[in-house]
């Protein structure tokens, strides 16, 4: 039978909180917006990418 | 560090990061307001030449972070006081997030904000749509905090420090890219 081993929660956390998924994301959805001139979404998803890349250590 | 692990204040850490990303957004709308109030100066500009004149900003801004053109971009070049945070830790970062979130109070590390806030400039949108750009830009930068916080991770300045190179080439080229289509739409 087939077993499954879940992974471990640190190194879940470290792939879920891995910095450069959000731009990952972000920057998809604001190229896709872009191409789709959908002008007010493809600002938004710039503006969250621009605050993302401010990134530090708060 | 605020979201760091070996958190000992009396108040949540969770409280904090809420008030702290409350003030984030908070700033980042008042930006977007004073830019969206002075878009008008823009409006009798061609469309197609303020959208080319963004699409510009942002291939210097994407070559600066590639390290192919050096740039001093205009910032406010110094620390919010430490200070804000001493007596009232939710006020305290409230005003800490807000004076953060407005982008022109501190530090400006990348050069994308600068890409946002031009563009946003000419392009003249619609005030709800100039303002959802500036929630969405303090909305990113509380998401870094929200991130650092949920990794409970004592190595994690040192992991954002050896991404950051990455995040900001990533997204200028991806700014370049969206504005380009943009343009091309246009």
């Amino acid at each position: 039978m087939l077993q499954l081993t879940a992974l471990p929660a640190g190194r879940l956390r470290r792939g879920l909180t891995e910095p450069l998924l959000p731009v990952a994301a972000l920057a998809l959805l604001a190229v896709a917006a872009g191409a789709l001139d959908a002008t007010v979404l493809c600002w938004a998803a710039v503006g969250a990418l621009a605050g993302f890349a401010l990134s530090g250590s708060v | 560090m605020l979201f760091s692990p070996g958190w000992r204040a009396p108040i949540r850490q969770g409280e904090v990061l809420a008030v702290f990303s409350l003030g984030l957004v908070l700033g980042g709308t008042l930006s977007a307001g004073v830019v969206w109030l002075a878009s008008g100066l823009a409006a009798p500009v061609p469309t197609t030449a303020r959208a080319a004149l963004t699409v510009l900003v942002a291939a210097v801004a994407a070559a600066r972070e590639a390290g192919l053109v050096r740039l001093p971009l205009p910032q406010n070049s110094r620390q919010i006081p430490q200070e804000v945070l001493m007596h009232r830790l939710r006020t305290g970062s409230l005003r800490f997030g807000f004076e953060m979130g407005t982008g022109v109070r501190t530090y400006v590390s990348a050069s994308s904000p600068y890409v946002l806030a031009l563009g946003l400039l000419l392009a003249h949108l619609s005030a709800p749509a100039t303002l959802l750009a500036g929630v969405a830009f303090g909305a990113g930068r509380a998401l870094s905090a929200a991130l650092t916080y949920w990794a409970r991770s004592r190595e994690r300045d040192a992991l954002i420090a050896a991404r950051m190179t990455w995040v900001k080439n990533a997204t200028a080229l991806s700014v370049l890219t969206a504005t380009t289509l943009l343009l091309l739409a246009a």
